[in-house]
């Protein structure tokens, strides 16, 4: 049982094995039709799916078996590991494709063998029996507080990656020639309150992308977005393959030394974007953007404090393309580094599948 | 595979010429941008060409997965050791920025 852990982090990725499990049967021995769904548990699926949690299958059964059950379940899985090797493995693959910590996974398995299997190998993995599974939609730790449109998208979002870097691979082209060939659509507009959860859930769930390092409050980005010295901004991300909704934002504000007639400097204390945008174009426009508006407003400079990391090279990367520099000595003890450039001369270009707009 | 290649190279790297490592590195990171952006077309692009930008167009998922490789293959850490990553400005200052390395 996993009720030892009641306490612990919101589950994001259920591992569900298929034979005896969301199918009422095996798959492979149910003669020319295949076993029904499980009704409990193929429900359980669907509920958490709704509510922002990704729904994957490692199975011993041939990818047919997880084609059918996406058919049964009406819905697209996030990721689906068939084949005959150990479960600890599918697990393993799994958790790397999709970028979650073993400590917000769920393993679900009628066979005691797999479970214990996957128990030893995965020690965070929350590994529970198809009983427990069927009443764990009432358990706190599959029931986030906030379910925006984005996280009740999730899943499906991964589906639609795994054919946009199928497309990828094939296409041999430049990024940005593949971009415009996929439809890329990038707006980029002021935040609303209707913004807020989603604001709160980038500055909590993003790592790669994000230069602040730590979540905001839903209450203290109201703020921001209330009072008259910021500015925040959001990104919307779309193309042929699906539409993925806000995925990042930058606040900004003019830097208070920077008063008349000294040069304006604006400030950008956060940036921040989810990694469902990465290799999309919407952080070099959103970066690109920040260079011309900032300009347009008077300012000689762009400077964006950045909480080095480990995780967050990336971010970095598009900093330096961009065209944005720290100096190498001045790190402060919070490792944090000032990158700047003057917004003098020829300013980072916005491709033409950014739109720019007022207003919701 | 790159791995045991890189460093076969490195323990000879005092004897050899620094240039000659240089070239050897460069050709394998042609290799390696070509797998991370799917694009044949860069085995073949001159050393002064630009990563950022027109040139190769790396961005941030390519980017970090080039400089993945590169910690694999080399044992150089280009991100902690730069932090502006200058060296990714074209394809020999990064070539030039291992070799010195390793």
């Amino acid at each position: 049982m996993g009720l030892g852990r009641v306490a612990s982090s919101l589950i994001k990725c259920v591992v569900w094995d298929i034979d005896n499990t969301l199918l009422d049967g095996v798959y492979l021995e149910a003669g020319p039709q295949p076993p029904p769904a499980d009704p409990v548990l193929l429900g359980v699926l669907r509920e958490l799916a709704g509510r922002g949690i990704l729904q994957a299958v490692a199975s011993r059964n041939p990818p047919a078996a997880a084609e059918y059950v996406q058919q049964l379940a009406g819905l697209e899985l996030a990721a689906a590991e068939c084949g005959w090797d150990a479960k600890p493995a599918a697990i393993g693959r799994i958790v790397a494709d999709l970028g979650v910590v073993p400590d917000a996974v769920a393993f679900v398995d009628d066979d005691m063998v797999e479970r214990a299997e996957v128990a030893a190998a995965w020690p965070a993995v929350l590994v529970l029996t198809p009983e427990d599974a069927a009443e764990a939609a009432s358990w706190p730790q599959f029931s986030p507080p906030v379910v925006t449109a984005e996280a009740r998208r999730r899943g499906q979002m991964y589906a639609e990656r795994r054919r946009r870097q199928a497309a990828a691979q094939a296409f041999g082209g430049t990024r940005d020639d593949f971009l415009r060939h996929v439809g890329t659509r990038v707006a980029i507009r002021p935040a609303t309150a209707a913004d807020l959860p989603r604001l709160q859930e980038l500055s909590a769930r993003t790592q790669q992308l994000n230069s602040g390092g730590e979540p905001v409050a839903e209450a203290e980005l109201a703020g921001l977005l209330a009072d008259e010295v910021h500015t925040v901004t959001t990104v919307w991300l779309a193309d042929d393959f699906g539409d993925d909704g806000l995925v990042g934002a930058a606040i900004s504000e003019p830097d208070a030394a920077g008063a008349a007639p000294a040069p304006l400097v604006v400030r950008v204390p956060l940036v921040m974007m989810s990694c469902r945008a990465l290799g999309r174009g919407a952080l070099d426009a959103l970066l690109a953007w920040l260079c011309r508006w900032a300009a347009t407003a008077g300012a000689a400079e762009l400077v964006v404090p950045c909480r080095l990391s480990d995780r967050n090279v990336p971010f970095r990367l598009a900093l330096a393309a961009a065209g944005l520099r720290a100096e190498p000595g001045a790190v402060a003890p919070d490792g944090r580094a000032m990158f700047r450039r003057p917004l003098s001369g020829e300013l980072p270009a916005l491709p033409g599948f950014v739109t720019i707009l007022d207003a919701k | 595979m790159t791995e045991g290649r890189a460093h076969d190279r490195a323990e000879g790297s005092a004897a050899s010429a620094p240039d000659a490592l240089a070239a050897t590195v460069a050709a394998e990171l042609r290799v390696m941008l070509a797998e991370v952006t799917s694009r044949d077309d860069l085995l073949a692009i001159p050393l002064d060409t630009a990563l950022f930008g027109g040139g190769v167009g790396l961005d941030s998922l390519a980017g970090a997965l080039l400089l993945r490789r590169i910690e694999r293959s080399y044992g150089v850490d280009v991100a902690a050791a730069d932090l502006n990553l200058d060296a990714l400005g074209t394809l020999g200052s990064l070539a030039d920025f291992i070799a010195d390395r390793i």
